[in-house]
């Protein structure tokens, strides 16, 4: 059984196509043959994060245009040979795809692949209907900050009025210590306010940045918080129940002089 | 004090409009005319309203749709009364229409989490079981019963029954509003363990909790 999930969040910047990135390739690590389609054309691409940029030859508006068949558009992966990206068009325009486009080739996807995961723009206007078009499940994600909940409590009623009814959640960005001394939204006041599954909660973490800039999703990384908690997500899209993780709130270095009495 | 001349009801299939066959087509159309204009955006643009015309001139009635067309309205033409939704009404809509002594007594309920960016309006009251959440307005002209959390806007007694009352599990509004009162919430608010009823004591609203 495939399954296509569409990565939404309705505010910008909150970690959309990082997630998309480290899941597609969490799940290619545990053996699944996996698609990545970015409908976003913004400023930092899915194909960046993978380190593929320069392998493109086609794009999501050329498929839809019928100029190349999906086989010759899709990028592989140079480490993990079952993960594939459909990358989207820097120049053309976001109009030129609709969503009955999106929902057929979705639909011709999920015949070859375990899992279809579309990168999707931020806001409700038309790209974000396009993207959650041929979807099965919604993943939200969103940082425990006011507005960013906001926007996602927007994207949940959104999702609802056009009948996507499976959404999942993913905070990404805390960081404890805020969280401790209350700058930033605890958990289960945002889980109160959503009221969908929590699938994952993502510490924010530096080894993020500095592994996507050498296009190395930290999924890989088992030293990084991050990158185990987006290998715990994995496990549970694939139907793990898998416990969340507490987060370190002393760095390791604070512990160590702890122990030496330093 | 006076009778109202023109009311405003509101069910789940639309809006209707009472008229009381003695006032001048002056008197109605001042009448309509403030009703419209002292909520703005309370009704959607382009509702139809059903008018109950019984006893009511051409003229009058021909006025009225023009007054409502001139708002951005119109009148359902095709003017079938429902009485089954509207039980309290069938004395009062065979004699003059004394809107007043028979309230409508219908209840929206709704099962579901109220999402910001939403708005819920009925002129009867209102049950939600789930969440009203920040951005979310819940608009009713009887009570508001939250079975949840409310971070939203609330407003009871809408159209002026100060008797009203908003009851929550967890009430926690970014503004309370009781007939024509508007209670701000504090700045800083603290979770409250119990649930809590707000309701108007001499021309005040006041909160307090309640056992259920
Ligand atoms: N858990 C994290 N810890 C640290 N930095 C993070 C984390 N998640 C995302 N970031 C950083 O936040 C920035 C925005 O992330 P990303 O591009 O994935 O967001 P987006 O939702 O796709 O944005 P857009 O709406 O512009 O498409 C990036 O610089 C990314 O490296
Ligand atoms: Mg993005």
């Amino acid at each position: 059984m495939s399954e296509v999930i569409v990565i939404t969040s309705g505010k910008g910047g909150v970690g959309k196509s990082t997630t998309t990135a480290n899941l597609g390739v969490g799940l290619a690590m545990r053996g699944k043959k996996v698609v990545l389609i970015d409908t976003d054309t913004g400023l930092r691409n899915l194909d960046l994060l993978l380190g593929l940029e320069n392998r493109i030859m086609y794009d999501l508006v050329d498929v839809i245009e019928g100029r190349v068949e999906i086989k010759k558009a899709l990028v592989r992966h140079k480490k993990y040979e079952n993960l594939q990206l459909l990358p989207t068009s820097q120049v053309k325009d976001k109009s030129a795809v609709n969503p009955a486009d999106l929902m057929a080739l979705c639909d011709e996807l999920r015949k070859e692949y375990d899992y279809v995961l579309i990168d999707c723009p931020a806001g409700i206007e038309q790209g974000f209907q396009t993207a959650i078009a041929g979807a099965d499940t919604a993943i939200v994600v969103t940082m425990p900050e006011v507005s960013a909940v906001r926007d996602a409590d927007k994207i949940i009623g959104e999702l609802g009025r056009s009948e996507k009814d499976n959404i999942k959640l993913i905070i990404n960005r805390i960081r404890p210590a805020m969280v401790d001394s209350g700058e930033m939204m605890d958990m289960d006041d945002i889980n109160d306010i959503l009221a969908i599954k929590c699938i994952g909660q993502v510490p924010d973490d530096i080894k993020v940045v500095t592994s996507a800039n050498r296009g190395e999703p930290v999924v890989g990384d088992s030293d990084s918080q991050a990158g185990r908690a987006y290998a715990n997500i994995v496990g549970r899209i694939m139907g793990e129940d898998i416990p969340f993780m507490k987060f370190e709130k002393q760095g390791f270095f604070d512990k160590l002089k702890k122990a030496f009495g330093m | 004090m006076n009778r109202d001349l023109v009311t405003i009801k509101g069910g789940n299939d639309g809006f209707r409009i009472l008229v009381d066959s003695s006032a001048t087509m002056e008197e109605i159309e001042a009448e309509i005319k403030k009703k419209l204009e002292t909520n703005p955006g309370f009704f959607p643009k382009g509702t139809k309203f059903e008018l109950e015309v019984a006893d009511l001139d051409r003229s009058v009635k021909k006025g009225i749709d023009e007054l409502l067309q001139e708002h951005g309205f119109g009148i359902n033409k095709s003017t079938k009364k429902d009485k089954r939704a509207f039980p309290a009404d069938n004395a009062a809509s065979s004699k003059n229409v004394q809107p007043e002594a028979n309230p409508v007594q219908e209840m929206m309920v709704l099962n579901r989490t109220i999402r910001g960016g939403e708005e819920i309006s009925s002129q009867s009251s209102i049950l939600i079981c789930g969440n009203v959440n920040p951005g979310a307005q819940v608009i009713a002209g009887g009570s508001i019963d939250i079975r949840g959390t409310c971070r939203g806007m609330v407003h009871a007694g809408a159209w002026g029954d100060a008797n009203a009352v908003i009851i929550a599990d967890r009430l926690m509004p970014t503004q309370i509003r009781i007939a024509n009162m508007i209670a701000r919430s504090p700045d800083t608010m603290e979770k409250s363990d119990f649930a809590e009823r707000a309701f108007i004591r001499d021309g005040q609203i006041v909160i307090e909790p309640i056992e259920r």
